[in-house]
């Protein structure tokens, strides 16, 4: 689903975020990106989402190479994605529902379908009476909850996660990784990027772990402590 | 395991089959609203907004009103057309058989299609009663005034300059004519006038129009900068340019057209205020003449104006500034 081929990335100032990654994810698979920070998690997940172009090397997101995909069909790519972000990036100034609804107005669905998946959305992290809440009044846990109902409303096929547990205490924190265990159940492609060792550990899952721009590590299902 | 639930998630990425109709009611009701949104935006804010459109109104109303005033000159040039009279002044000495004679070789002129014959005396009557110089005019030992015909030419040479002085010249020819005046020149001075007139409507609607564009333009700007969050957020789930730009879009054509109906409105208040002594001036010059407003088709055609110079100006906008927030 996911696969990198030689894949550099050179920013503009001359430093290297990555050098020459090579790295295979499977279609269903759940997968942890973990490394220090500056290690190239973030940037990795950039590339993913075609906030950044890679200086070298090819990205094939099912099968296809998405290098030189033309500006004006990004957003198309970016909607067979589903995100979460450690800051959550939720709209305050707008209920819940419609903090969720964005990815399919965005992609113009009707009215009725849009209530119809928002509220099935809402229902899978446990959120249905919230709806009609603003993002301000919830929990740092309930927000981010919120972020992952967003990022799974259109049910996309890759779901991408940046440090989605990096604010919450570890029992919040095993609660959403129980979440994205469920979209892998359901045949999503989940990436986590996260450096909360201890979480991944209890996860039982395939590790990826990046050192200065390049894998270091990869299949484990226990990291180490670095 | 994998591979089926995969199979069964693909069924759902992609959009249910909906059709044309789904599609464009869909398009229809998210268009609806964004409109909503944007109207519910500039609520929300009335100051700015009241700031911004009355800017904008004043802007439009300007040339605008210059446009109608032009306009209303040439109405009443052309008002004028029908009877571009001559006056012959006669000789002060003349008597009753003269004066009688003058008339029929007037009327023998085939240019001519009527005479009129004032008196001294009428004249002097006239003149008191609405010069307001009457009791002035009792000191006055004798009647200054001399005897005078007013000559209507026939519809085709009325106006024609070049036909108009041969029939001046036949008219100077009969002998107790002293003098002979078109009242024409005004009106020529007026026609060139109003051609000055129309060419600074159009200087001064292109400079305030560009204006327009500025104010609506600027007024997005700060409206992008607001909501830099949300074009972020909008942008990661797969917003297309045109859905980021669409709300502002609306925004700014909302601007203009807010500002236009300000500008209509202003327009419309302003010449009926005006038009009841404009009545009344065109009544002391037995004319016909009426100040003409805006009218539907005007406050209409106004607001039009408004509303594409509102969008322009946000297209301007948004093109220029949404480059600058990542991502692209």
């Amino acid at each position: 689903m996911i696969h990198f081929d030689n894949l550099t990335k050179r920013y503009s100032g001359g430093y290297e975020a990555l050098k020459g990654i090579n790295l295979n994810v499977n279609a269903g698979e759940l997968a942890f990106l973990t490394g220090h920070s500056g290690a190239g998690k973030s940037t990795l997940l950039k590339l993913l989402m075609l906030l950044e172009r890679p200086s070298s090397g090819t990205l094939l997101i099912n099968g296809k190479n998405i290098n030189r995909l033309a500006n004006s069909k990004i957003p198309a790519y970016r909607r067979q994605l589903g995100v979460v972000f450690q800051d959550h990036q939720l709209l305050m100034d707008r209920s819940v529902f419609d903090n969720v609804a964005l990815p399919l107005q965005v992609a113009g669905q009707s009215r009725k379908e849009i209530g119809r998946r928002v509220r099935a959305a809402l229902d899978g992290v446990g959120l249905l009476l919230k709806e009609r809440h603003s993002p301000a009044m919830l929990s740092g846990g309930e927000q981010q909850r919120v972020g992952i109902a967003r990022a799974v409303v259109h049910k996309p096929r890759i779901l991408l996660a940046d440090e989605p547990t990096g604010n919450l205490d570890p029992g919040l924190s095993a609660e959403i990784m129980a979440l994205f265990r469920r979209f892998q159940d359901v045949g999503v492609t989940v990436l986590i990027a996260s450096h909360d060792i201890d979480l991944i550990n209890q996860m039982n899952c395939r590790i990826i772990r990046l050192e200065q721009g390049m894998v270091a590590d990869d299949g484990g299902t226990h990291g180490s402590v670095f | 395991m994998a591979q089926s639930s995969s199979a069964k998630v693909r069924r759902g990425a992609v959009a249910p089959k909906i059709g044309l109709f789904g599609l464009i009611r869909a398009a229809f009701e998210h268009h609806s609203h964004t409109f909503q949104d944007s109207l519910k935006r500039l609520a929300k804010d009335p100051l700015q907004t009241l700031m911004t459109a009355s800017v904008i109104a004043i802007a439009l109303s300007l040339p605008a009103t210059l446009f109608l005033v032009v306009d209303n000159a040439r109405q009443f040039e052309n008002n004028f057309e029908s009877f571009s009279q001559i006056t012959a002044y006669v000789d002060n000495s003349a008597n009753q058989k003269q004066i009688a004679t003058i008339k029929t070789q007037l009327q023998a002129i085939p240019e001519v299609a009527a005479v009129m014959y004032i008196s001294p005396e009428q004249g002097l009557q006239e003149f008191t009663e609405n010069s307001g110089f009457g009791s002035a005019l009792k000191y006055l030992e004798s009647n200054p005034l001399p005897p005078v015909f007013i000559i209507e030419p026939i519809a085709d040479v009325a106006l024609e300059a070049n036909q108009v002085q041969p029939l001046l010249a036949k008219i100077s020819q009969i002998a107790e004519v002293e003098d002979t005046q078109i009242d024409m020149l005004w009106l020529q001075r007026l026609r060139s006038l109003t051609q000055i007139g129309q060419q600074i409507v159009f200087a001064l609607g292109f400079v305030l129009g560009l204006g327009v564009l500025v104010i609506i333009g600027n007024s997005i700007r700060l409206t992008i900068h607001g909501r830099r969050e949300e074009i972020i957020v909008v942008k990661l789930v797969g917003g297309t340019d045109a859905y980021v730009r669409r709300p502002f879009l609306y925004s700014g054509m909302l601007m203009g057209l807010i500002g236009a109906m300000g500008a209509a409105l202003i327009i419309v208040i302003g010449f009926w205020w005006l038009s009841g002594s404009v009545a009344q001036l065109s009544e002391l010059y037995n004319s016909q003449f009426r100040l003409h407003s805006l009218g539907v088709q005007g406050c209409l055609a106004l607001i039009a104006v408004g509303a594409s110079l509102g969008l322009s100006g946000s297209w301007l906008a948004v093109t220029r500034h949404l480059k600058d927030i990542k991502p692209r």
